[in-house]
């Protein structure tokens, strides 16, 4: 508790200094979420290109807007909602166009982008290994038929573990209503998936 | 809805730790005298399990390419040309600065960083003229096989040049030292380490094993050193790294680049195969081990040159 009171400090400090034009300061802030940001960009829209976009734009944002930064919230929460807006919007228009960038046509048919990505894997663990492939694309497929804002409580809920209260926060609603979001995401999968498990 | 369709509905919040107080315990004492329900719980496991299995943590590659182009895109923001012009670019901009009296200005510091003197480069792109002070923002390879180097001075610039240029060695040289970015020094001492033939390089590769706080950059400098081995300023530090490294797995790469050779020449007697130094360094090492891995790493390389475990 102590060590988060500390770092809550520093990070204020951080920010702080970061509104004075400190660019090491801003440095740091941007090292202390980036990877988890990468990482949220990169599991809702399955495509390396489209979540480095994410990145680099919610970055300059939090870079041009942090003078209006006034602490009224954490600044993680003040992060992810750019961060989460971003997302949305790009989901939303993939479904508008109904373009799969998570997919590309390869020689036995579609591909998950994400396979490509040897090094994320865990080589030679074999658990993963074992993983039914077809299981992967069921539930590929199951979250992709969620809503944008379905897909995104759950995966700040199950993929980021955030806490809901934090994801009504970010997404500018109620805990309760986060909560019958994350109800409805539950209930799809687990009804996608019925045959599985 | 009867009593188990309910509590069901509620098992995927109950892994999630969503539930109310007075919710989890209802749901815990209908578990505890239903095995249907438990059965459920189960499965809801296993589904949340599968979930686990499809998400991605993003290489380590994309993020450092997503680092350095935001990196890019700040410095662009900065530059003269952009209409956005912080108060601070205004003040260095200001004509009366670039009068006699700038130098001394300037040398309060810029962004608090550690700054090393102009060095009046002669690279493309840079103003030889201008006075102030510099320091290495990031470097990095570029396509044409070159370094691109980012230097702050009273702006960022960018410096192109080969691994032979003085100048850029020098920069680089300097960026392997900057205690403000372990990153930075990442980078660094893996560009400097395909030039660890020349001795001044090697000198900071040896600094970075020794000195440096960040364990990653150690090993890169380490793994630099790894065609010098037999070079005495190389053993030397790599002996001090086996008694002080408080970083297990440096001493086990120590370990096994000073001991390189030894299980392929089991037969020779000591002083043939490993210096006695080293193995008085091994020794010394068993005295005062604590991890188990690097203890046995030791122990084996002394019984393979039939020397004792410790010293007397």
């Amino acid at each position: 508790m102590a060590q988060k009171a500390g770092f809550q400090t520093d990070e204020k400090a951080l920010i702080r200094a970061a509104q004075a034009g400190d660019q090491d300061a801003f440095g740091q802030l941007v090292r202390a979420y980036d990877q988890s940001v990468l990482r949220l960009a990169m599991n809702l829209l399955r495509s390396p290109e489209d979540a480095q976009d994410v990145y680099q734009e919610a970055f300059l944002r939090v870079y041009r807007n942090l003078n209006s930064f006034r602490f009224d919230c954490s600044f993680h929460t003040w992060l992810y909602r750019i961060v989460t807006n971003l997302c949305l919007d790009q989901m939303r228009k993939r479904k508008v166009r109904k373009e799969e960038s998570a997919q590309f046509e390869g020689a036995d048919g579609p591909v998950d982008r994400m396979d490509t990505l040897q090094e994320a894997r865990a080589e030679g663990d074999p658990q993963r290994s074992m993983f039914s492939g077809e299981l992967r694309q069921r539930i590929q497929k199951a979250l992709g038929e969620l809503t944008a804002r379905e897909r995104m409580v759950f995966e700040l809920r199950h993929y980021q573990g955030l806490k809901l209260r934090n994801i009504g926060e970010i997404l500018g609603t109620s805990e309760e209503a986060a909560k019958n979001c994350l109800f409805r995401a539950t209930q799809k999968m687990r009804a996608a998936l019925v045959d599985f498990v | 809805m009867n009593t188990c369709e309910k509590i069901r509905t509620q098992l995927s919040m109950l892994l999630y730790g969503e539930l109310s107080f007075d919710e989890e315990g209802a749901v815990d004492e209908h578990l505890e005298g239903c095995a249907e329900c438990r059965a459920a719980l189960e499965r809801e496991r296993e589904l949340h399990a599968a979930f686990d299995q499809l998400e991605v943590e993003p290489p380590a590659s994309v993020l450092w390419e997503s680092r350095q182009s935001l990196q890019r895109q700040i410095a662009a923001e900065h530059s003269p040309s952009s209409p956005r012009v912080s108060w601070w670019d205004q003040f260095l901009n200001a004509r009366w600065l670039q009068s006699a009296g700038a130098l001394a200005l300037l040398s309060i510091g810029f962004f608090g960083a550690r700054m090393f003197p102009s060095l009046g480069l002669g690279v493309t792109g840079m103003s030889l003229a201008d006075p102030g002070e510099q320091r290495v923002r990031s470097v990095e390879p570029a396509a044409d096989g070159g370094i691109q180097i980012v230097l702050d001075e009273t702006r960022q610039r960018v410096v192109s040049g080969g691994l032979d240029d003085q100048n850029i060695r020098v920069l680089l040289l300097s960026a392997a030292k900057d205690p403000s970015d372990p990153g930075l020094r990442y980078e660094t001492v893996g560009i400097l380490n395909n030039r660890a033939q020349t001795a001044e390089v090697r000198d900071t590769l040896i600094y970075a094993l020794e000195h440096d706080e960040n364990a990653g950059v150690r090993l890169k400098a380490m793994d630099g050193l790894k065609p010098f081995v037999q070079q005495p300023e190389v053993r030397k530090a790599l002996a001090g790294v086996l008694l002080s490294d408080g970083n297990p797995g440096m001493r086990t790469q120590a370990i096994d680049l000073l001991t390189q050779g030894v299980g392929e020449s089991s037969g020779n007697t000591t002083g043939n195969v490993l210096g006695r130094d080293i193995i008085g360094t091994l020794q010394e090492l068993m005295n005062r081990e604590n991890n188990a891995y690097v203890r046995q790493r030791g122990e084996r390389v002394l019984q393979l040159v039939n020397a004792s475990r410790e010293t007397y």
